[in-house]
């Protein structure tokens, strides 16, 4: 029986043995679980930075012709907000009603070769023109000034975590001290739990028979933000408690201090999330951390109980009702003076209004976007806090998007037959600007409304350019002449009848439009009214591989093949191939290779990538001066003279482009400065049914007439005489000094976005 | 001490004579290697050339050449257009290897008053365009001055978009580009820039010296002797190309050479 008892004990006690050693070395391994993930992340990378796509910067400069309007809209858009004192802090303006004049404290910005200091200055207006800008700091007339850029999106994974780390040692002690006050009074005197705060708060949640108080120390916080989920279940609490624990052994207080402030979440504006101190100062107050009062030290530590429900952005009550609580708790704890608490009980909250970063240019991110990804992977892009700085001008991609949804919709209130037939057949459109001299693609809108179609048919969609392809067999016959002999000149007569052409035993006959055709007709005539006839037979006698290798020169990549009807457009290319082309004739034969893509820096604003503004003239500037004013009478008197009757009187030079299906409507036009191409049509086989003229070209008049408002009015200017100064060039009649013009034309343009050079 | 005026005539006197005994010296031995091209006049570069070259052929299964990257062999195996019989008297200095030049002082231009300031071209009738893009470029020659070319290059890029028609900043770009060791690229800004400018002999000697400068870089020194003889014609008193053609000839009776 004893023997028995005895033999029940002995397994019994070699099963608790059992059981407690596998549970000690069951705990030891989770606890050295625990601590290697501690560790990993206190010693490894502990944030994500997503990198931040910016616009182009705005040059104000005197002379220009700005609205007080605009200005304070665009500083606005900028964080700015407008004081009633004068500008007294970093990010205040002031409209002065009395002189017209604006006063701005400008940001610090960091550009990719130099850091701009912010600093005090006067704009002043006469009417709608800068016509003073005065650094008030120190009395000096300027005469241009440098807006920063605009940040246009982020790109992340998931969650869009804004937040600069700083060290402890540049947090003021009062910051620290407001937040220890009110979320762990006793953190320098605990090993990472607080037993006696667990107690008060079961205290105060029992007494008042609801969740009150959390007993979570500011260790706990920092594990539970780290690693954890916000659920309040023991499952969570207990990793929590013990990581706390683990952390407080292995780091020091001031460690644990540091990555909390940078840590903790403390608003929302739109996508993104306001993490850690610094960030806060500048979201809420839009002002360093040094630069913080008391009261606002306070609304701050106040906001990390609840940042969205106690914002003072959603609710200035309950904002302030917290303020006031964390100010008691200062003043109690003697960390301000009677005097301070006062002050900062009469404090007025911040007022302005929140700007949320909302990507206005979807496309044109997604364009960056893939000249990006050839050199960085996504984990860079998405996590490493790159600054990228674009070409886009904001204000024209605004107008752009607006210029062609509400184009769109009055082709459709004007023909029922273009209405949307199904789900994915929407009648489309893309608008894609550049500015001729530097390549730099201001705006691009790839299709009318985003959120249902990411397809960027600026760049994806291959379509014929009909008409639109029209000019390059017009500069090929002014540049080589006929195979017949004979050198063209506007002035040249053309035979604008019915022709076969026949080519590799093959027949092909164009037409023209409505088949009618115009007997003899000028050179100049037959391409303002797009003749297809005189066109053809041009095109002929210059030889289809000559026209083929202008279009090339000029910037078109797409493989063209050499049939007769490339002539008239049959060959396929992109919206912003046909920009690049005509962009190198409005700056005078020099083509400039297309940047979105400006510079690219680090998170240390070290400069990893700059792409410059490549020049490489092509053909020569004579001709181009030729062909821009051959192609202003398409808008003076041939079949864009549409767009002087709706009111844009600015010289410019454009050209049509029809196809012979009636699928593809284009227009592109440019004034010596700014260069858009419109396209419409559908993405299927569905036809429009309407011309160039008809469909694309109000579009493009309602964009430039809007884009254009403050622009001065140039208009392209003749080359140098020759002779006084010879131009020069690399191929073909457009040759440089010391180089001999090629019987061959030159090989083939290529411009590339690649070729940038990594510093 | 001499006055400017003094300095000028006597910097013209010497570039003159150097230009001439150029044009007297004996062929230089490093110029074999390099086949003397056809040099163009200004005339072959009229916008339709002479005699209509034949249709080019089929180059579409071409490999495409990189951006920048048309070789020079490119250039020289394609035959050149025959420039007009009656013009190569005329330019001389075009058709001429090292020490080929005829160029006599009398073609040499007396040295040009110094045209370099920017700010002096901001005068009243001037648009506000065309002054805050010449106020640009000061800034951007300034921090070229200084050594700083990565820095004035966004400021002159800043230039040609505010005022496309603005030669200088393309001149300043081009020796920005030199600056940064980016000599063909500095060509390219510097053919634009000639493009540009009209009758402004001063500012064109300063393009073709730097045409000059980036074509020794490239190894060129024919077609820089050649842009460098242009420039003292346009400009006696063009003190880089004086220079340059002074180490050029230095260069070619160095021994190494």
């Amino acid at each position: 029986m004893l023997k028995s008892k005895l033999r029940i004990f002995s397994i019994s006690l070699v099963t608790l043995l059992v059981i407690t050693s596998s549970g000690l070395v069951f705990g030891a391994w989770y606890l050295k679980q625990l601590e290697d993930t501690v560790t990993k992340r206190f010693e490894g990378t502990k944030w994500i930075f997503p990198s931040k796509i910016y616009s182009d910067s705005y040059l104000l400069y005197v002379g220009i012709s700005l609205r007080r309007d605009d200005l304070a809209e665009k500083l606005r858009r900028l964080g700015y907000f407008e004081s009633q004192g004068a500008p007294r802090a970093r990010g205040e303006y002031r409209i002065s009603r009395s002189d017209g004049s604006v006063e701005i404290y400008l940001h610090d910005f960091e550009y990719p070769t130099e850091q701009l200091k912010g600093m005090p200055v006067r704009i002043v207006l006469q009417g709608t023109t800068v016509a003073r800008i005065e650094n008030l700091a120190t009395g000096q007339e300027m005469f241009h000034l440098e807006l920063e850029p605009e940040l246009v999106t982020g790109l992340y994974e998931r969650i869009w975590q804004e937040r600069t780390v700083v060290k402890l040692a540049d947090v003021p002690p009062l910051v620290t001290k407001a937040i220890l006050a009110i979320e762990d009074e006793r953190f320098f005197s605990h090993h990472g739990i607080d037993p006696i705060g667990i107690m008060r708060a079961m205290w105060v949640n029992l007494r008042n028979m609801s969740f009150q108080q959390g007993g979570s120390t500011l260790t706990q916080q920092l594990m539970k933000n780290f690693f954890l989920t916000d659920e309040r279940t023991m499952s969570r609490k207990i990793p929590e408690a013990l990581m706390a624990l683990i952390a407080e052994r292995k780091y020091s207080k001031e460690t644990i201090l540091e990555n909390y402030l940078n840590e903790i979440y403390l608003g929302q504006k739109g996508s993104q999330g306001i993490f850690g101190v610094w960030e806060a100062a500048q979201f809420y107050f839009a002002k360093p951390l040094s630069d913080l009062t008391v009261g606002e030290t306070a609304l701050l530590a106040g906001l990390v109980r609840a940042p969205n429900r106690l914002s003072p952005y959603r609710s200035a009550e309950l904002a302030t009702k917290r303020r006031n609580v964390v100010l008691a708790k200062l003043l109690d704890d003697r960390i301000i003076t009677r005097k301070q608490y006062d002050a900062a009980l009469r404090e007025k909250l911040p007022q302005r209004a929140l700007v949320k970063v909302t990507n206005d240019a979807p496309f044109y991110v997604d364009y960056l976007r893939r000249e990006l990804d050839e050199n960085y992977s996504s984990a860079v892009l998405n996590k490493e806090g790159l600054r990228i700085f674009s070409g886009l001008d904001l204000q024209l991609q605004r107008i752009a998007e607006r210029a062609l949804v509400e184009g769109l919709k009055k082709l459709e209130a004007a023909h029922p037959s273009l209405r949307r037939h199904s789900t994915d057949d929407g009648l489309e459109g893309a608008i894609v600007v550049l500015r001729p001299q530097t390549g730099e693609i201001k705006a691009m809108v790839g299709g009318r409304n985003y959120q249902k179609s990411q397809f960027n048919r600026v760049f994806q969609a291959k379509r014929q350019p009909g008409s639109v392809f029209k000019p390059f067999v017009y500069l090929a016959a002014l540049m080589y002449g006929g195979q017949s002999g004979v050198q063209y000149t506007p002035d040249s007569v053309l035979n604008d009848s019915p022709f076969t052409w026949n080519y590799d035993g093959q027949n092909w006959q164009p037409t023209n439009y409505n088949n009618e055709y115009f007997g003899a007709v000028t050179f100049r005539r037959a391409l303002e009214n797009s003749l297809n006839s005189a066109t053809s037979r041009l095109a002929q006698d210059v030889g289809i591989r000559r026209v083929r290798e202008i279009a090339n020169r000029l910037g078109i990549q797409s493989s063209l093949p050499a049939v007769p009807s490339l002539a008239l457009g049959s060959a396929e290319v992109t919206p912003l191939e046909v920009a690049v082309a005509f962009s190198t004739l409005a700056n005078g034969g020099v083509r400039a290779r297309p940047l979105a893509v400006r510079n690219v820096m680090d998170q240390n604003t070290r400069l990893l990538e700059k792409r410059d503004v490549r020049n490489e003239p092509v053909i020569n500037p004579q001709l181009a001066y030729r062909m821009n004013e051959l192609l202003k009478g398409v808008l003076d008197r041939g079949t864009g003279a549409a767009a002087r009757r709706f009111g844009f009187t600015r010289p410019a030079a454009g050209k049509t482009g029809t196809t012979n299906d009636y699928k593809d409507a284009w227009f592109v036009g440019y004034t010596p400065d700014l260069l858009a191409v419109v396209w419409v049509g559908f993405d299927g086989p569905r036809k429009i049914g309407l011309s160039g003229a008809e469909a694309a070209l109000p579009i493009w008049t309602d964009f430039m007439k809007s884009a254009t408002a403050s622009m001065p009015v140039t208009d392209f200017i003749a080359p140098a005489v020759e002779g006084e100064s010879a131009p020069a060039g690399k191929c073909g009649p457009f040759s440089r000094e010391g180089e001999p013009p090629p019987a061959e034309p030159c090989p083939p343009a290529v411009q590339s976005t690649r070729s940038a050079e990594s510093l | 001490m001499l006055s400017l005026r003094t300095k000028n005539s006597l910097l013209g006197a010497t570039a003159g004579w150097l230009v001439f005994l150029y044009g007297c010296a004996p062929q230089r031995p490093y110029r074999a290697p390099l086949p003397t091209p056809a040099l163009p006049t200004p005339q072959s570069t009229a916008p339709i050339p002479a005699p209509p070259p034949p249709e080019p052929p089929d180059t579409s299964r071409r490999p495409v050449p990189q951006e920048g990257k048309i070789r020079e062999q490119d250039i020289r195996t394609k035959s050149p257009t025959p420039p007009p019989a009656g013009k190569e008297t005329k330019e001389p200095s075009r058709q001429a290897g090292i020490g080929e030049s005829h160029t006599t002082p009398e073609a040499v231009s007396p040295a040009l008053p110094d045209d370099s300031s920017l700010l002096a071209k901001i005068t009243p009738g001037v648009t506000a365009q065309r002054a805050a893009s010449l106020r640009l470029t000061d800034e951007g020659r300034k921090l070229l001055d200084a050594g700083d070319a990565a820095k004035a290059l966004p400021r002159l890029e800043r230039t040609i978009a505010i005022d496309s028609t603005n030669p200088y900043g393309y001149f300043y770009l081009a020796k920005a580009q030199n600056r940064l060791g980016r000599y063909k690229e500095s060509l390219n800004f510097l053919d634009v820039a000639e493009s540009r400018l009209s009758g402004e002999p001063f500012w064109l000697a300063e393009v073709h010296a730097l045409r000059g400068d980036n074509y020794r870089a490239l190894g060129q020194p024919q077609r820089a002797e050649t842009s460098y003889v242009q420039s003292l014609r346009l400009n006696s008193g063009n003190r880089t190309a004086a220079d340059a053609l002074l180490r050029l000839q230095a260069d070619a009776q160095s021994p190494t050479k």
